[in-house]
């Protein structure tokens, strides 16, 4: 391969990693194809569904529109880096409470989008959730419960 | 022969939760067992598998609509940095035409999945393989394709588009339908056009390929694993058995994910020429040509009535478009012909041929677009002869299947209507359009109704008892999300008499025992049935073992039954030994206990059994018998319309459902809300448009072909007023994942209709057409 490569050092999940990638790679694609950490999903490579959406530094950011190279220095938490010590997020157990998903593959960008969602106090109502995660498509369309489960976890995660 | 009680599956009275005894049950809320997988990111979909030496393909598409490829220049692509190989049609392996969904023998002539003649904008015609996915992406960009191009008909509005080619297979007719209608007090005739849509399921296709040898494995999302490895078998010339799909979880299909199609091939082609595994994504765009949609869909339909509004004659006339090389039928026939009774009847449709992409199933292929034609119609008799919409349906209501002249298995649409019409409030509904108004914004009810048969086919299951206690359920059937695993979990866990925790179930994988197509709402009746049986035999032998085996610690109470509950086997009666399946495993010195089960008709020969998992020319037609079968819903939705923009939001809905017995209420009421919100998102966003130069998608991803979001979405209400039927399936279920998209699209055209008063009779409803 030419020497078109940079070395990219990445923390995620509370992991350090170092790459050697070339500058084009995406976050999203570092972490499917590098780092095996295919939770975070590709779903148009656009930012156009958030099926990718990860958190840095704590904020919810579409990973297909991030360079690798860009987060340098900053901490990425995918859906594999959200429960703790094996306990499942409220969000997680909300979204299996309430059925919140069907296929499954628009999941970890819904459940990412919803701590955030509820981080950044957008969850106050259930308009304003549909609102804060319309960026986020579902198209098996479990919408309701989905508005159901960050309802119930935000609750949870005030009290 | 051994006798027993135990366990026996339950058919309650209603289709609800109060069927099972526990969530863990057939009938109870068991939360998805495939859930803690999906919410913690650790499952796995198909072309997420980390394989050594993996390269990686992109697609070059077609940008001319019709015509031909002249050249391809792939010299700089091939120059460029970590590519391996450019593939086009002169230099792809040659592969064998593969016979249809059928079963039909194909020609013999070679099958080449790249394209020399163009016959719509988007066909692959060469792909780019490289040592990374960033490598591919920017050399399949340098590969300079030159067309001849000839003009191209590019929808059904093109005026080199002609009548079509009529379908005698769909024509359907009874009585005198002109000579009824012509002579009926009220007459009513209208059009109604349905645009292309697209499944646009969140997961893209693509798959891995990789050979050894002559044995292929393909990592491919699928609905239907048996089907597409006998597709790759015959391409490829290789034993069906030499071909291994693996598919663990699909990320939404709704159709689109039946057949192997092209892509795949060209990927199969490039890991064979190559020596190594190859990984081949469409991106979002190409998702949109590499396959097909919904076709677009016109229908007439006239309905002659007396001034009661009791029909006297339906005439119905359909087309649908399909590619200039491929034949899709969209059996626009099928609700208008059942739904209402009437004397006379009529329906006839014709298929034309445009530039397209050969169209494809989705979401209740038929139904749906049919249920748009005959629900707004019944809705404009309805104000034409000034009696309730709801009351008109009543009115006509078809008390046997008015085509094949059989009666209902069973039908609880009128149940469905008075149950929806209750919780909605119906009887307060002011008839008069415009007469509701909040504010700047008018208010609509509209109702519809809708169906979808019961397709039946067959299937396989393996169910093994092991030495632990626990149950293990093989089956090539898969779980797009309508929650296979755990309702097959649940037929496991109470046929056995275990937990349901203690069930694995393994599905997705083609070296399983086998099973048909996953469409057409039938995979959850036919695996039902098959692990029913195959569990109920496994159950046989624990048993017979207990009672007959010397080492037994029942032998000397000489039953001739035992209870298996909670994973413990006991007499009935309560005297004599209680142990757990895996001491008594383990005390007749065995390491697990297995059992096939299938539905499959006894003397099936093997080629039955083969043509019946890999092609749909075995499945069981709905009118077999002596009854039609049929799932039956009502859906009841409130719009609001802003009368300065035209733009219409959902407000309300309230749906009613007949699905028969439900295997597990949670997971259904989820399938259905899904299919009224993809109702939705056709009602009011989603239409395929096409650049009128060049025969091209130009909306073609997700920002511009618009899918319903959270924020389109209200709270959606749904009630199951289905019974078991004993003559639909095994344990009494009937369709469900395609049921509730019909009617949706309507029951919106008819609450447009109250709220402003303004007919629209061609979806989507946007602004334009409103203000």
């Amino acid at each position: 391969m030419t020497k078109t490569t940079i070395p990219v050092h990445l923390d995620i999940n509370g992991h350090h990693h170092d790459l050697q990638l070339e500058p084009r790679v995406t976050l999203l694609d570092a972490l499917r194809d590098r780092l095996g950490l295919t939770g975070t999903k590709k779903g148009c490579d656009h930012g156009q569904c958030g099926a990718c959406t990860v958190h840095i530094d704590g904020e919810r950011v579409l990973a297909c529109l991030t360079l690798a190279a860009q987060v340098e220095g900053r901490t990425v938490t995918t859906i594999e880096g959200l429960a703790r010590e094996g306990e499942m997020h409220p969000v997680q157990a909300a979204f299996l409470e309430h059925d919140a998903f069907q296929c499954g593959y628009c999941t970890p960008g819904q459940i990412m989008s919803a701590v955030a969602c509820i981080r950044e106090g957008h969850a106050g109502s259930d308009d304003e959730i549909r609102e804060y995660m319309a960026g986020n498509l579902c198209r098996c369309g479990a919408y309701p419960h989905i508005v159901a489960a960050i309802r119930q976890a935000a609750l949870e995660v005030a009290s | 022969m051994t006798v027993h009680i135990a366990s026996t599956v339950h058919v309650g009275r209603h289709g609800d939760a109060s069927d099972g005894a526990f969530a863990e049950a057939v009938g109870g809320r068991l939360s998805r067992v495939d859930g803690p997988a999906k919410i913690t990111g650790a499952a796995k979909y198909a072309v997420e598998q980390q394989l050594e030496g993996l390269a990686y393909a992109v697609l070059v598409e077609s940008t001319i609509a019709s015509g031909k490829v002249r050249a391809i220049d792939t010299k700089a692509a091939e120059a460029a940095p970590g590519v391996l190989q450019v593939l086009t049609p002169d230099t792809i392996i040659s592969l064998r035409t593969a016979a249809d969904w059928f079963g039909t023998p194909p020609p013999d002539k070679p099958y080449c999945p790249l394209a020399r003649d163009i016959t719509f904008s988007g066909q692959h015609v060469a792909a780019v393989v490289a040592e990374t996915f960033e490598q591919a992406v920017a050399a399949a960009a340098l590969v300079k394709v030159s067309y001849d191009e000839t003009p191209a008909i590019v929808d059904l509005s093109d005026v080199k588009a002609g009548d079509g080619i009529p379908i005698d297979a769909m024509t359907k007719e009874w009585g005198d339908a002109q000579g009824a209608f012509a002579s009926a007090p009220v007459r009513i005739c209208a059009a109604y056009n349905t645009p292309r849509e697209y499944q646009a399921p969140i997961e893209p296709h693509g798959l891995i390929a990789r050979w050894e040898g002559d044995k292929l494995t393909v990592w491919e999302p699928s609905q239907w694993l048996d089907g597409m490895a006998r597709t790759y078998a015959e391409w490829f010339g290789v034993p069906f058995e030499n071909v291994r799909l693996v598919s663990p979880y699909i990320g939404g299909g709704f159709g689109s994910k039946a057949l192997a199609l092209s892509h795949g091939a060209v990927a199969a082609c490039a890991a064979r020429m190559l020596g190594r595994p190859v990984r081949l994504v469409m991106t979002r765009p190409q998702t949109f040509t590499g396959y097909g949609g919904r076709a677009a869909t016109r229908q007439t339909v006239t309905i002659g009535a007396d001034a009661q509004g009791k029909i006297q004659s339906i005439v119905h006339r359909g087309i649908n478009e399909t590619s200039m090389d491929g034949m899709w039928v969209e059996p626009l026939g099928s609700v208008i012909s059942i739904m209402y009774a009437t004397p006379n009847f009529s329906s006839r449709q014709n298929v034309v041929r445009v530039n397209s992409v050969v169209p494809g199933a989705m979401r209740a292929p038929g139904e749906n677009p049919s249920a748009f034609g005959i629900e707004s119609a019944i809705d404009e008799l309805a104000y034409e002869v000034g009696i309730d919409p709801l009351e008109i349906r009543l009115r006509n209501y078809a008390e046997q299947d008015p085509h094949a002249k059989k009666a209902w298995s069973t039908r609880q649409l009128r149940e469905a209507f008075a149950a929806g019409a209750e919780r909605f409030g119906w009887a307060r509904r002011s008839p008069e359009p415009r007469s509701i108004r909040d504010g700047n914004q008018l208010i609509g009810w509209g109702v519809a109704a809708g169906t979808y048969p019961v397709r039946r086919a067959y299937g396989e299951a393996i169910v093994r008892i092991l030495a632990d206690g626990s149950v293990e359920v093989e089956s090539s059937s898969i779980d797009m999300g309508q929650g296979t695993y755990t309702i097959l979990a649940q037929t496991a866990a109470e046929t056995v008499g275990v937990r349901a925790d203690d069930v694995v179930v393994k599905l997705g994988d083609s070296r399983f025992p086998r099973a048909g197509v996953t469409g057409g709402s039938r995979l959850a009746g036919v695996m039902t049935g098959a692990v029913y049986k195959a569990a109920t035999s496994a159950l046989d032998q624990l048993i017979g073992l207990a009672i007959s085996d010397p080492r037994s610690p029942f032998y000397a109470l000489q039953a001739n039954t035992l209870v298996v509950a909670n994973g413990r086997i006991a007499s009935p009666r309560g005297d004599g030994p209680d142990v757990s399946i895996a001491e008594l495993l383990k005390s007749v010195g065995r390491d697990h206990i297995e059992a096939t089960g299938d539905t499959m008709p006894a003397n099936s020969t093997p080629e039955d059994r083969y043509k019946n998992y890999t092609t749909i020319a075995m499945s069981v037609p709905h009118t077999e018998g002596d009854y039609s079968r049929h799932s039956w819903c009502a859906h009841f939705i409130e719009v609001r319309v802003d009368e300065d923009f035209g733009t219409v939001r959902v407000s309300r809905v309230v749906s009613a459902l007949d699905s028969g017995r439900l295997y597990n209420p949670k997971l259904a009421e989820s399938q259905w809300k899904g299919g009224i919100i993809m109702g939705i998102g056709q009602a009011l966003l989603e239409e395929g448009i096409v650049d009128r130069r060049h025969g091209r998608v130009v909306n073609n991803n997700l920002a511009d072909y618009l899918v319903p979001t959270n924020a389109d979405i209200p709270d959606i209400e749904v009630i199951s007023v289905g019974i078991p039927d004993p003559h639909s399936s095994v344990l009494g279920g009937k369709g469900v994942g395609e049921l509730a998209i019909v009617g949706v699209a309507p029951a919106i055209a008819n609450a447009v209709f109250h709220a402003t008063g303004k007919r629209i009779r061609d979806l989507p409803i946007t602004l334009e057409k409103l203000i």
